[in-house]
């Protein structure tokens, strides 16, 4: 068949090969190396403001590493870990922060369910609901610290205001070592429920109706359709909301911050604030980076627990 | 003070971790971070926002009118932890402006880990700035091994501010004018509750509560009244602990009106007149001014212990630490602080006692009214003590509010309150200086 394969024959198979070796190099770069171009500048940017960071933090908690540059380049080995186990002020901190953790993560879940449910169960003006419980989510902290400061101020505070008129004596809101942690925990709950209201929200709208269907085919009231339907249903929400809520509470820092900067005698101050002291206040970089390491652990090992118990459920 | 963000913590912590790992290599490059900068501007950071900011520029534009060819670009950074924290940042960085203000009470921060470098009083003193002109105590305390690290531009003490009417007609007043002196703490508290009762109003006010300074110096003030042993200087605290509660049983007992006030509570009860006294940084002086008029009365702290003492600070010029320094550009800017000090004049309209004494004495100076009234704070104050942790915007005076706030508030006793004061600063003091 040699007389077949022509000049311009062999010219278009050519070409054809090259073709097909041209579209296989853009599917390769398809499924690849746009890829990677495309996202490229999130990588530097995770790199070099994430990754690069942490390295350097991880390094600098075996040294004696001083915000004044000073004292930089000596390794200390353990010795800031060693400290941080040791000191009062680490555990105390943590204390006040696991403290805080609680008292927010369970009506943070609890509260957010029962606005989300009473919504979605009928109420008339959805919207308004909606808009109602979330908008204190998008305030800034600094309005919110604003808000708060004048409702708790014990002599011209409206709380205070309020108490007064069925005759008790006001309290010490953000100034007495009793409450004082529970009044930034009320605050938060204020701030912040608005957003595992609409997690929740949203996962309510995506239960199929036909389970509520059969379900009520088989007789069940609206208690049965709840226990039985609802709940089971957001559980895997239930899950995440709880993971994240535990996550953030202990990150809390802000409105602490803002409210009674770790007041009153200490009984507020979150580790972080104690981390941000060590090393922004007293310039101590290497021990605030070890304190700030073993909370890192700390995080992730509660994490990683609570990760574990909510998919073993799920099983 | 506004709040930090998480977010700008974290910022933070990227810089802070930059600057430590590149303070090193950045040693080398004065020479590039001045040619970046403009040649003919010296850069100076303040702290002052509000009237003492508007002030301060207006001096700083008048003192650019003075001096032909002197151009000043001055950054306004917000006070407390964060001005300290850049200001120390771009000092190890060696990117530092030319000139900063600076709390005297910092220097044993800063001084010692050179963050600062000295200054030259030739060089003050052939632009008619001399050091004998400036308030000996402050003086003293500006040097680091015998070298002037700081020039103080005033003294900002705790005072007292009255209403002048009311405190007349209970019988606290002099014939001329002043607060009768009080024989002992017992002696101010009957006097304090005459006052009460006379006037049908609040006795004396103070704004301690969830503040990171005022119970700090009212206790500081009190005690060092005492003459009774606060030394720091070892690896444990020396401290009279029964006069410590004392004083603290005192502060909560004068204040008693004021359990749970909150700085601009306090200012409002004076300046609305429900109170006829008030305990207060003479940096308030504007507002007590603006509302009470001519019956605004001021003095230093009454001696209630033995001895005449009021705590106090002192905004400071200071030259933060540049590894090659532009001899043009230093002799520039010791012509500008030599300028701006001797305008202590203007400076005292704000309510701060100027630290060129020839400004405090001037006749001037003396129609300045409360603030010639309160003058005498600047012959009594004292200082923080001289260690690197303790000074304006600490982590230590927030440590030592935060104890003594339950006790002010009767929540806790003064003996508790003393104590973990006490605790606290044992924690601090077995912290290695960073600097």
């Amino acid at each position: 068949m040699a007389s077949v394969s022509t000049p311009a024959r062999r010219a278009a198979a050519g070409s054809r090969r090259a073709g097909f070796r041209r579209a296989a190099a853009t599917d390769r770069l398809r499924s690849g190396g746009a890829g990677w171009l495309f996202a490229t500048p999130f990588l530097v940017f995770f790199t070099l403001f994430l990754i690069v960071p942490i390295g350097i933090g991880l390094w600098m908690s075996f040294t004696n590493a001083s915000l004044t540059g000073h004292g930089d380049s000596t390794l200390v080995g353990l010795d800031n870990y060693t400290e941080a186990f040791g000191d009062s002020q680490v555990w105390q901190t943590l204390g006040n922060t696991v403290w805080f953790t609680v008292l927010t993560t369970v009506p943070l879940v609890l509260v957010a369910l029962a606005m989300a449910l009473l919504v979605y169960t009928g109420m008339p003006g959805q919207w308004l609901w909606r808009l109602a419980f979330f908008a204190s989510h998008l305030l800034p902290v600094a309005v919110v610290y604003q808000i708060w400061s004048m409702l708790f101020q014990p002599d011209r505070g409206m709380l205070n205001g309020l108490l007064k008129i069925f005759g008790i004596d006001g309290i010490g809101w953000l100034t007495d070592e009793k409450y004082a942690m529970w009044s930034i925990a009320l605050v938060t709950l204020w701030w912040t429920v608005g957003f595992n209201f609409l997690l929740y929200l949203a996962a309510l709208q995506a239960i199929p109706d036909h389970l509520y269907e059969a379900a009520a085919l088989d007789g069940a009231g609206a208690w049965r359709r709840l226990w039985s339907v609802t709940l089971p249903q957001l559980r895997r929400t239930t899950g995440l909301i709880a993971v994240l809520q535990v996550m953030a509470s202990l990150k809390v820092f802000d409105q602490i911050y803002l409210l009674t900067k770790g007041g009153p005698n200490g009984a507020t101050r979150p580790i972080l604030e104690y981390i941000y002291d060590t090393g922004f206040t007293n310039y101590r970089l290497g021990y605030a980076s070890a304190v700030s390491y073993v909370f890192f652990g700390l995080i992730i090992i509660l994490s990683i627990a609570q990760l574990k118990i909510f998919s073993r459920r799920e099983d | 003070m506004s709040g930090l963000s998480r977010r700008g913590l974290l910022r933070g912590a990227v810089y802070g971790a930059g600057a430590a790992v590149s303070a090193s290599a950045l040693s080398g490059c004065g020479s590039i971070a001045g040619s970046v900068r403009s040649a003919d501007e010296i850069e100076y950071w303040t702290l002052f926002t509000g009237p003492d900011g508007e002030l301060m520029k207006t001096m700083t534009r008048n003192v650019e009118k003075r001096v032909p060819g002197l151009k000043v670009r001055t950054t306004v950074l917000d006070w407390g932890p964060p001005y300290y924290t850049k200001l120390a940042m771009a000092s190890a960085g060696g990117r530092s402006p030319d000139v900063a203000i600076m709390h005297l009470t910092r220097l044993a921060g800063y001084a010692p880990g050179g963050l600062l470098d000295p200054w030259d009083l030739d060089l003050l003193a052939e632009f008619g700035l001399k050091q004998e002109d400036l308030n000996k105590t402050l003086v003293k305390r500006s040097l680091y091994q015998g070298d002037p690290y700081a020039i103080p531009l005033d003294t900002h003490p705790f005072v007292v501010f009255f209403d002048r009417d009311v405190m007349d007609k209970a019988g606290l007043l002099t014939g001329d004018g002043r607060l009768v002196p009080f024989e002992s703490p017992k002696h101010a508290l009957e006097l304090l509750d005459k006052l009460r009762k006379d006037g049908g109003k609040l006795g004396p006010v103070f704004g301690h509560a969830n503040d990171a300074a005022m119970g700090w110096r009212m206790f500081w003030t009190l005690f060092s009244q005492t003459g009774a042993t606060f030394d720091l200087t070892g690896k444990r605290a020396e401290i009279d602990e029964d006069t410590a509660v004392e004083v603290v049983r005192f502060m909560a007992d004068l204040t008693r009106d004021s359990r749970t006030m909150d700085v601009q509570t306090a200012i409002a009860a004076f300046a609305n007149g429900r109170s006829p006294m008030i305990f207060s940084g003479e940096w308030d002086m504007a507002t007590y001014k603006s509302t009470l008029k001519d019956k605004l009365g001021g003095s230093p702290i009454p001696t209630f212990y033995d001895r005449p003492a009021g705590a106090s600070d002192s905004h400071a010029l200071v030259l933060p630490h540049q590894d090659n320094p532009d001899p043009e550009r230093r002799r520039r800017a010791h012509r500008f602080v030599a300028e701006l000090v001797k305008s202590g004049l203007t400076w005292a309209t704000a309510g701060h006692i100027p630290a060129y004494t020839p400004a405090v004495s001037s006749p001037q100076y003396a129609k300045l009214r409360p603030q010639s009234e309160y003058a005498g704070a600047a012959k009594q104050l004292v200082l923080d003590p001289p260690v690197w942790f303790a000074g304006s915007g600490s982590d230590f005076q927030t440590r030592m509010c935060q104890a003594l706030d339950p006790a002010l508030g009767g929540s806790s006793s003064a003996r508790s309150a003393v104590r973990t004061m006490v605790s606290q600063i044992n924690t601090l003091l077995a912290q290695p200086n960073p600097a």
